[in-house]
């Protein structure tokens, strides 16, 4: 058997080819699908008998300690557990319809399959479940938004991506700080021994203090 | 209440409609003390999941990302040609239904690599776990004869021990009955295995709330457009 490490996921489960766009439409408060399908594609393949090998392994590692692993077997056995599930639960419901001569499956006609099928342990849950599910959907009709998750979510899964958080994107805030230096050229004085015809400065007034100093020196000699 | 097995006992009988549990399953768990206190241990586990997915959905509040694909459901709904119509509710009810349904699995079906000592899970696991829960007899095809004859003992067990088909109330004990016949060889030694992936389960399913998972895969698809 196949051994499998606790982050490997296979990208098997994204291999089909065709891309599915369900049509919704609004009658009252209850969205029905449309009986015509719009796939490219009517074949019945394998891959979309199942549903995809990578979520089954992903929620089934909730439930599995860290050093615990999953074989591949047993992933395409739950695969097709989940399969036959859903087959089991929606022909229990498909017939309820059918006596009453309903021809829309609704949530709680699956509640009602599920109850009568033993499954006693969901059915609290689901309750709830579809209880809000009700609450947020009947505040806001926003079935474009629905639709947009929806494709989201196809491209997400054809593109091998991860559902991880991606910092790359951030902005870059690099505060840089500018300041215009005032630069002023240094001022030499120059020493000028001879007298100006203009107003002469303090230091050559200082200089011939020395000289008239030395001159009484010398004097005195 | 999830650490302390005395409440955890209250509890067996407390959420289940119409009758005491814990009654019956002390009544129906004769066998010696280890053993015993491993089959309690068992259905805590599964009893401590219940009341942690009612818990999650209580605080559920984005219908928008799922764990599986709402088009790849509703396709297999549709592969009965009885099915005319499906609402939209239904796919994502059946989203929820499905993902417990995955969890229910793996967890009886890990229980049984955890007697083995194995710390992979594989397709015998998944059998067995079949074998033993009534709700699972719908799946009995899907896994081969083959795999289901290493517990045809314990089925025949199962079966002398207590009427095959048993009351809701005390499904518990008939699986515990179905146990002994596996447990006298490593009874002792599968005690530390089970109560180390409790403590384990516990806080990776702390660590990962739905709510916050959901919130992060928004996130990085808008980041994509």
């Amino acid at each position: 058997m196949e051994d499998e490490s606790h982050n490997n996921i296979l990208p098997n489960g994204f291999n089909t080819g065709s891309t599915e766009s369900p049509c919704l439409k609004t009658s009252t408060m209850t969205t029905q699908h449309n009986n015509n399908n719009n796939h490219q594609n009517h074949s019945n393949k394998e891959q979309d008998r199942f549903l995809p090998i990578a979520n089954v392994g992903r929620i089934m590692k909730k439930v599995i300690p860290p050093n615990g692993k999953i074989s591949k077997d047993a992933k395409e056995t739950v695969q097709e557990c989940v399969s036959e599930f859903i087959s089991f639960v929606t022909g229990e419901a498909s017939d309820k319809c059918q006596r009453e001569k309903r021809k829309t499956i609704n949530g709680d006609d699956v509640i009602w399959a599920i109850t009568t099928l033993g499954f006693e342990d969901y059915v609290e849950p689901l309750k709830t479940y579809l209880q809000k599910y009700k609450e947020i959907e009947g505040e806001k009709l926003n079935i474009p938004k629905q639709l947009r998750s929806e494709q989201r979510l196809h491209q997400h899964q054809q593109n091998h991506n991860n559902n991880h958080d991606e910092n790359n994107n951030q902005p870059f805030n690099g505060a840089y700080a500018s300041s215009n230096l005032i630069s002023q050229p240094p001022y030499v004085p120059t020493d000028q021994k001879f007298s100006l015809p203009f107003s002469p400065n303090s230091i050559q007034n200082q200089l011939r203090q020395q000289e008239q100093i030395d001159s009484v020196g010398h004097w005195y000699e | 209440m999830e650490n302390n097995q005395q409440q955890g006992a209250q509890a067996q009988s407390g959420p289940y409609p119409g009758g005491a549990g814990g009654s019956a399953g002390a009544g129906a768990g004769a066998g010696a003390a280890p053993f015993q206190h491993l089959l309690q241990q068992q259905q805590q586990q599964l009893q401590m999941f219940w009341s942690y997915q009612r818990q999650e959905i209580e605080h559920v509040n984005d219908f928008k990302n799922h764990q599986l694909p709402l088009a790849r459901i509703k396709k297999i709904m549709k592969a009965d040609e009885d099915v005319r119509m499906i609402s939209a509710e239904a796919p994502i009810l059946f989203a929820k239904a499905c993902e417990l349904f995955i969890l229910e699995l793996t967890i009886r079906s890990w229980l049984h690599a955890d007697e083995n000592k194995r710390r992979t899970l594989q397709k015998n696991d998944i059998a067995a776990a079949i074998t033993r829960t009534d709700i699972f007899d719908f799946l009995v095809d899907i896994v081969p004869r083959d795999e289901i004859k290493d517990d045809a003992a314990l089925v025949g067990a199962t079966a002398s021990g207590v009427p095959y088909y048993y009351p809701p109330i005390g499904q518990p004990a008939g699986m515990m009955i179905g146990r002994p016949a596996v447990d006298p060889a490593t009874g002792v030694y599968v005690q530390p295995p089970s109560q180390a992936w409790q403590s384990v389960w516990q806080s990776a399913a702390e660590d990962t709330p739905y709510g916050t998972g959901a919130q992060g895969n928004l996130d990085g698809q808008s980041m994509e457009f």
